[in-house]
């Protein structure tokens, strides 16, 4: 009886705590739609007034609701209508850039319950008020040391939730923010469905960047940034990122479309990434690395669509950050992809497109690259279809496939990797290096012009099979499309 | 006695010019680097401000500046560090001259200047030159379509030129053109300029002792020209497109 009481009790507070969970409109708190009054305190206000009562919305009707800085608690959700603004102030000063986190300008800590929701808008001005940032270290009122020209530290984040369970965000767009744009750090129980991110207005405009958390699904979004869109990171070497699912989502980048790093301390977990589309994109279609000792295991990739991206696909262990630790990536599937590689720059013509680097070079491969002694291991990929427009020129950029010129190809085990980072590759289609247990299967390569290189390489590879390929490439009658070095075990099956 | 007081003291108003060679961020001067703020004044003022200062490199960070001509003066380097792409813009208004031939990156009359760094300069050449046959169509451009249209690099009557690393592309007129330069080095420019059939990519009059190395040269007529009145020019591994030596006849 007495345990069963105990049940009871529980859960006649939980259903009482809904029950009283109810709405407050923002103007209840004197909170201004006008888009000139700075509302920080009074929402503030209300957020902690509606948490101390146990919980309940905030509902932002049409209208611009200027702020700095706001802190959601637990058990209250911002809600915007449609036409309801929040529009980020462009002073540096009204956002918490002295604390002991991230600064951002809608930020919560250890909170549970809590959401951001509706069909509204939030705007964070990112340009302008990285740009006041800037100004007031130039003036040198506040320290930084400009990494690139520009400020490394302060930057606000959009979004930026820390340590926080059940967590809802749906239905809003995020836009412009001076940093990262939607971020979660060690969150657990997150849900983030049919948002929009539309963010190319500084530098570092990540989309989406979920660290360290645990129970995740993203779904039903479309994000258009200029910086990695769909992002996972893990920050602390004794946490992950586990038991993720991304469903169904669109991804425009001036960097990567979806994005495994680049800070990889504790790792990836099992993740389904199911049917979702990249496009107009500088970088890769998928980048999954571990440059700084993070161990990276069963990410299961099906039904990516990806037009006119800079590259398909890169797969790296690198030893950056790793500080004594060893990065592995173990178990990654890729199947039914489709992918198209242009010869023109994909997000050309975009505000902070992707920076021109690793010259000369001509079109990447695929790339899939450990370390010596630091093998890939177990990857499949299946049923898969890259076109790549080919036309290389060996004067403009040439790397052959004598044993010297691969063995020339640097390992750099501490740059940041990224699919271009070798320069000049010895193959069209895919170079793999340092890797054990390849599967390819149906797998088809078409280059639309005549290639100097082999569609693929293969250099310390114990174990590979590839079973039903398919090499397009003009004027190449009985051309070798694969090359092994160092390599054992190589089956290359019909 | 005199002259040898003068000598001295312009050793010393020398080495302090070199000791005062700085670096200055492009930041600094509110130069930005969104791709699509014109920074034209911008960039000039902070050519202009170092050079007073007694010269050094005013350094670019990754990013895309939108520019219009900008004049080097005496002692200023350009910096385009890896992940820089300095675009002209399409505003065809915002080309001057030097000697007559328009660019992207002028200089007249000037000593010690450089462009180095391993970004990018980009002419956007098909979209300039739409632009100056629409203006010449209406008539408010009283030029020829090849005087109006804009190089990359324009060099008349320099003294100590190092031009070093970076990538050419796309320029409208020619890329690089040097008239009654002295002591020039061109190194390691990867150039790809197909994107207009008349462009040619070096272009030299007149030029005493120019040296040409590791340079890749891609353009659709002449990738290299010179009046015959040219002196003192070596040429060591540079090539064509197509693979071959770059032959030079001056």
């Amino acid at each position: 009886m007495m345990k069963n009481l105990l049940i009871v009790i529980p859960l006649t507070i939980f259903i009482c705590f809904h029950a009283q969970a109810e709405d407050y409109k923002a103007s209840m708190f004197g909170i201004k739609s006008n888009g000139t009054t700075m509302n920080t305190t009074s929402i503030q206000k209300a957020i902690d007034f509606i948490h101390e009562k146990g919980g309940g919305r905030l509902v932002f009707y049409v209208g611009r609701y200027l702020t700095g800085t706001i802190q959601l608690k637990s058990n209250v959700t911002i809600h915007l209508e449609e036409g309801a603004t929040i529009v980020g102030s462009t002073n540096i000063y009204d956002y918490n850039i002295n604390g002991p986190h991230f600064s951002s300008l809608i930020s919560a800590y250890k909170a549970e319950n809590i959401g951001l929701t509706g069909k509204g808008v939030i705007d964070g001005q990112g340009r302008d008020l990285a740009y006041t940032l800037l100004d007031q270290v130039q003036k040198g009122i506040l320290k930084d040391e400009l990494a690139n020209d520009r400020p490394a530290l302060r930057r606000p984040k959009g979004i930026y939730f820390r340590e926080c369970k059940n967590v809802e965000v749906s239905g809003i767009m995020v836009k412009n923010a001076a940093e990262w744009v939607v971020v979660f750090d060690q969150c657990e129980n997150l849900k983030i469905d049919k948002i929009t991110v539309d963010s190319k207005a500084f530098w570092n405009n990540d989309g989406i960047d979920i660290v360290d958390c645990k129970n995740v699904v993203l779904s039903n979004s479309f994000i258009d940034a200029s910086d990695d869109a769909i992002c996972f990171k893990s920050h602390d070497p004794t946490k992950l990122c586990e038991n993720v699912e991304v469903r169904n989502n669109v991804a425009r980048s001036s960097a990567n479309g979806i994005k495994f790093g680049t800070v990889t301390s504790g790792g990836y977990k099992n993740f389904k990434i199911v049917n979702n589309k990249v496009y107009d994109t500088f970088r890769s279609a998928i980048t999954i690395a571990t440059p700084d000792g993070g161990v990276i295991d069963n990410i299961f990739v099906d039904s990516l669509y990806a037009y006119n991206t800079g590259n398909s696909i890169y797969l790296r262990i690198g030893a950056r950050w790793n500080k004594g630790r060893t990065g592995s990536m173990n178990n990654i599937t890729i199947q039914n992809m489709y992918c198209e590689i242009p010869n023109s720059k994909p997000d050309a013509g975009r505000e902070y497109e992707g920076p021109v680097e690793d010259l000369p070079r001509n079109i990447s491969p695929a790339s899939i690259v450990g370390l010596p002694g630091q093998y890939i291991s177990n990857v499949t990929l299946r049923n898969i279809q890259i076109v790549v427009p080919g036309n290389s020129n060996p004067t403009y950029a040439y790397r052959g496939i004598k044993p010297a010129d691969l063995d020339s190809i640097p390992e750099m085990p501490a740059a940041y990797p990224e699919y271009s980072q070798f320069k000049e590759l010895p193959a069209w289609g895919f170079y793999v290096r340092h890797v054990k247990n390849l599967t390819i299967e149906n797998v088809t390569l078409t280059a639309q012009g005549k290639e100097y290189r082999p569609a693929i390489v293969l250099d310390d590879v114990q174990g590979a099979t590839f079973s039903k390929m398919k090499y397009i490439e003009p004027e190449s009658n009985k051309k070798k499309q694969v090359h092994t070095y160092k390599s054992s075990e190589v089956l290359l099956k019909k | 006695m005199q002259k040898l007081f003068l000598k001295i003291f312009l050793i010393i108003v020398m080495s302090q010019g070199a000791l005062c060679a700085k670096d200055y961020n492009a930041s600094l001067f509110g130069i930005k680097s969104d791709g699509v703020t014109l920074n034209t004044p911008s960039i000039q003022k902070a050519i202009d401000f170092i050079s007073e200062k007694g010269g050094g490199k005013l350094k670019f960070y990754v990013g895309r500046y939108l520019t219009g001509s900008i004049q080097l003066k005496s002692n200023v380097t350009i910096e385009l560090n890896e992940g820089v792409v300095l675009v002209g813009t399409s505003s065809i208004y915002d080309y001057v001259g030097a000697n007559g031939i328009k660019a992207l990156i002028v200089a007249d009359g000037q000593q010690n200047i450089g462009v180095s760094g391993k970004g990018v300069i980009e002419g956007q050449g098909p979209a300039v030159l739409e632009q100056i046959t629409k203006q010449i169509q209406k008539g408010y451009l009283q030029e020829t379509i090849s005087q109006a249209s804009p190089g990359l690099i324009a060099l008349n009557n320099c003294t100590g030129i190092n031009i070093e690393g970076f990538n050419l592309q796309n320029a409208c007129g020619n890329v690089i053109a040097l008239t009654a330069c002295k002591q020039v080095r061109l190194a390691g420019l990867k150039i790809k300029s197909t994107s207009n059939k008349d462009t040619k990519g070096l272009v030299f009059s007149k030029v005493d002792g120019i040296k040409l190395e590791n340079l890749f040269i891609e353009t659709i007529v002449s990738e290299i020209k010179s009046d015959g009145l040219s002196t003192n020019i070596s040429l060591v591994n540079c090539q064509y497109a197509s693979g071959k030596n770059l032959i030079f006849k001056n």
